[in-house]
């Protein structure tokens, strides 16, 4: 498997009374250039599996895979796993510290021992990839931002890596509507283009659920869901019973798919529906 | 029960500019005109920037206007002498939901407005209690705040605003930073207070689905009232809407979309279900 | 995760050691300290040990807890028995280690100090596990007001402690958040030389302290939108009281040292 866990299970301060389970038997795989999505409501684990992904936290019991490699196992050089798997945690800008743009994007790099010359080049790379001109932005302030340009600042810090894999916890948390629109399409764009598997935990699936290929879904601790997301979101009344929701043009689909119209179940975006919609009424009209 | 034509809060010609900050070149506020009323439920919405925080804090005093005059239960907000009657007629929350949870106990952050009101002791241990009910946070009163969900936080935050009796609930994005479960939470809650207690409410959000069930959605941009209405009227008007940045519900949007497709879609629709109504009926008759 | 953390060390119980006002817990501890520093025989001393031992046994806290609380000074009773055992001279000599002695004077004086230390201990914990964080910081917040007089804002100290004592636990999970966050990105607060690694806190400190400040904005902010006002009088939704078991304690803990000053132990 590329990137997975068998399974993993992870309890807090084991062995006292304040002992807390939070992931338990977890077993699945994400394939290289996968979108996949982590979904379940708050305390279900997720922050506590996506930490096991990058080494942050050492299973209980049960195992991690990385490309081959068992993270658990003895000299397998954590530093390394870290240069290819980025985890972006929510509200990444809050992490900033340096005092310019140059220095908050080439921390990851320097980190590595990398050359300053290759910092360099992966700084005006990383800025570049996020749609934001390398010449303008170095030497400014980070704090001096908006919103949606110090998490595109966040967001570069960590592609300054030059990760396989990125891993997100909750990246559209705080920004307006077509801040989340950019962020979606420029993580779009790296999984088509590099190949970058990606793994994103969020609520607002609206936008993203159309860029999906996997869905996993966690219910205290446990994976009760795994697989294509239009046969996950297509479980409604499940989700909603665990204090989910689908896509809100997933559930219209559905009313209307209720209301005995032949729509496909794969609908999660406002551009699709629309185009469904309307080839119902070319067929019909047919 | 409540008197819906009294007007509790109104504000006159209202005018607020920021000093000493790089802001100060446009006003934050400028020529806003608007009344509140007993039992209303006001949702204020408008771009990033547009001066609902502003607005809000001119409600309860915490700003001052620099023009105009804003009054609360026929108080002026410019009497020092009975800023803590206003605080107590317009109490507020706000988004972080950590950030204004004084105490270390529930029950104690509870009674924090009430010991500022300088109510007597037995008085505040009954209003606690009865709040705490109200609000089915009986089994909760003893826990360290750190411990509790994000929605649980904020409604302790609204306990303690309750407690003091306020005839109106100021709220500046209080979702913001919850989880779905958290956000319905707080919602029902809200709702639960306007519609049984009469509780008037002004609720800032950055999501469409929330201004559904106002009884007037009022938008804000650039310092200025620029239109105000029911949701239908205002959700319902895309142009607006996008000609702000703002999206409308996922309804309202798809239904805007279809019609530019001919789909003779009626007016007014902001929910799911009206939208899948309309659909179907067009279906049927085509 | 912290988020089982219980401050200070207080355990919950109904003893009457839990039951007393704190304020009386804290005038009876201070007047037990200056006793136990100022009585210079051992029957005293273990009279004193002795009543520690029967208010730990009368709370119902499990031992452990005091001997967890005892651990930090065991560095401290390593040295003094170094010191005594080895470097005190007097009376009778018991051991030669080489050109090293140990005398009885030496060891008596070092005994004298380690029981004195753990019975100090033993009382501060009998107040610290008994009385809640808050309860405590009231109780002291109390003795302080006389110094108003001096110009010394009291209430509002006593309001930043408890503000301090609520936000401990969420400024811990705070830290330990933003370590991980930077340890994702190739971060290493472990390894290297002490400079090296005081330098690597940075990506730390600074984050915490813009949230820390921006935490104490909002929250003022709240404060003042729920009528508070710094410097304005405020009720208490449960009032501190007195009762006669404080007084019969306090006057109990002042003949024990007026005895033992009498007697000149």
């Amino acid at each position: 498997m590329f990137i997975g866990t068998d399974r993993l299970t992870h309890t807090y301060m084991p062995g006292t009374p304040y002992a807390k389970k939070a992931l338990d038997n977890v077993s699945f795989e994400i394939k290289q250039g996968g979108f996949a999505l982590v979904i379940g409501r708050s305390g279900s684990g997720k922050s506590t599996l996506i930490q096991h992904l990058n080494g942050l936290l050492k299973p209980t019991s049960g195992r991690v895979f990385f490309d081959g490699h068992d993270l658990g196992q003895k000299g397998s050089e954590l530093l390394k796993i870290r240069r290819k798997i980025g985890l972006v945690f929510q509200m990444p800008e809050e992490l900033f510290f340096s005092e310019t743009i140059f220095d908050e994007i080439a921390f990851a790099p320097r980190n590595l021992g990398l050359e300053e010359t290759e910092v360099q080049t992966r700084v005006i790379e990383a800025l570049e990839e996020v749609g934001m001109e390398a010449e303008q932005f170095i030497d400014r302030h980070p704090f001096q931002l908006s919103a949606g340009q110090k998490r595109m600042v966040a967001l570069a810090a960590v592609l300054s890596l030059r990760p396989e894999v990125l891993i997100l916890d909750e990246p559209t948390a705080g920004l307006d509507h077509s801040g989340q629109k950019i962020l979606f399409k420029l993580l779009a764009s790296l999984n088509k283009k590099k190949n970058m598997t990606f793994i994103i935990c969020t609520h607002h699936l609206d936008q993203v659920a159309a860029l999906a290929d996997q869905v996993l879904v966690l219910q205290e601790g446990r994976l009760v869901m795994d697989g294509f997301p239009q046969k996950i979101f297509g479980r409604r009344s499940q989700l909603i019973e665990m204090g989910l929701s689908p896509p809100v043009t997933a559930e219209i689909m559905a009313d209307l798919a209720e209301r005995g119209l032949d729509v496909r179940s794969d609908i999660f975006n406002l551009e699709d529906a629309r185009a469904e919609i309307n080839r119902l009424r070319r067929h019909r009209v047919k | 029960m409540v008197n819906r034509s009294e007007i509790i809060i109104e504000a006159k010609d209202l005018a607020y500019q920021y000093t000493g900050e790089e802001e100060a070149s446009s006003p934050a506020l400028s020529g806003v005109n608007i009344s509140v009323h007993r039992g209303e439920y006001i949702a204020l919405i408008g771009p990033n920037g547009s001066g609902k925080t502003t607005l809000l804090k001119l409600f309860n005093a915490l700003l001052v206007p620099t023009n105009g005059e804003v009054r609360v239960e026929g108080i002026s907000t410019f009497d020092e002498e009975n800023i803590l009657s206003i605080r107590r007629h317009c109490g507020m929350i706000f988004q972080n939901p950590d950030n204004q949870l004084v105490a270390t106990t529930v029950e104690e952050d509870i009674a924090f407005g009430l010991e500022n009101l300088t109510l007597p002791s037995a008085e505040i241990q009954k209003r606690v209690g009865q709040v705490s009910s109200v609000l089915g946070l009986q089994d909760l009163l003893q826990q360290a705040p750190h411990m509790l969900s994000g929605g649980e936080k904020q409604r302790v935050a609204i306990a303690g605003v309750l407690a003091m009796q306020p005839g109106c609930i100021l709220m500046d994005e209080p979702t913001a930073m919850l989880d779905p479960a958290g956000r319905n939470d707080v919602l029902q809650t809200v709702q639960h207070l306007n519609s049984e207690q009469g509780l008037a409410v002004v609720h800032v959000t950055h999501f469409p689905e929330e201004a559904v069930m106002a009884d007037r959605v009022v938008v804000l941009e650039d310092g200025r009232l620029v239109a105000q209405g029911s949701p239908k009227e205002i959700l319902g008007n895309t142009s607006l809407l996008h000609g702000l940045g703002l999206q409308s519900t996922a309804a309202v949007e798809l239904a805007s979309l279809l019609r530019q497709d001919g789909f003779d879609l009626p007016e007014g629709i902001i929910t799911n279900r009206e939208l899948v109504n309309s659909i179907c009926s067009l279906e049927q008759t085509d | 995760m912290s988020r089982s953390i219980t401050l200070g060390q207080y355990y919950p119980g109904k003893s009457l050691i839990h039951r007393l006002n704190p304020r009386a817990k804290i005038l009876s501890l201070v007047m037990v300290l200056i006793l136990l520093f100022s009585l210079h025989t051992y029957e005293a001393l273990l009279a004193q040990l002795a009543v520690a031992l029967l208010l730990i046994w009368n709370t119902r806290v499990p031992f452990r807890y005091f001997l967890r609380g005892l651990r930090p000074i065991l560095y401290i009773a390593l040295f003094a028995i170094i010191i005594y055992f080895f470097f005190t001279s007097g009376g009778v000599v018991l051991l030669r280690i080489g050109f090293i002695t140990v005398e009885s004077h030496g060891v008596q004086q070092g005994i004298f100090i380690i029981l004195r230390l753990i019975t100090l201990v033993l009382f501060s914990l009998l107040l610290t596990l008994t009385t809640t964080p808050l309860a405590l910081t009231h109780g002291i917040g109390y003795f302080l007001k006389p110094l108003r007089y001096v110009g010394l804002p009291t209430e509002e100290i006593a309001m930043i402690m408890a503000i301090a004592l609520r936000f401990i636990p969420t400024l811990m999970e705070e830290s330990q958040r933003l370590m991980r966050a930077q340890v994702s990105r190739g971060a290493d607060f472990e390894t290297g030389s002490i400079f090296r690694r005081a330098k690597s806190l940075v990506p730390l400190i600074v984050p915490l302290f813009v949230s820390a400040f921006r935490r104490a904005d909002d929250l003022a902010l709240a404060m003042e939108a729920r009528g508070y006002r710094v410097g304005a009088v405020r009720t208490r939704m449960y009032e501190d009281t007195i009762m006669p078991l404080d007084w019969t304690v306090l006057l109990v803990v002042i003949a024990m040292v007026a005895v033992a000053w009498i007697l000149g132990l």
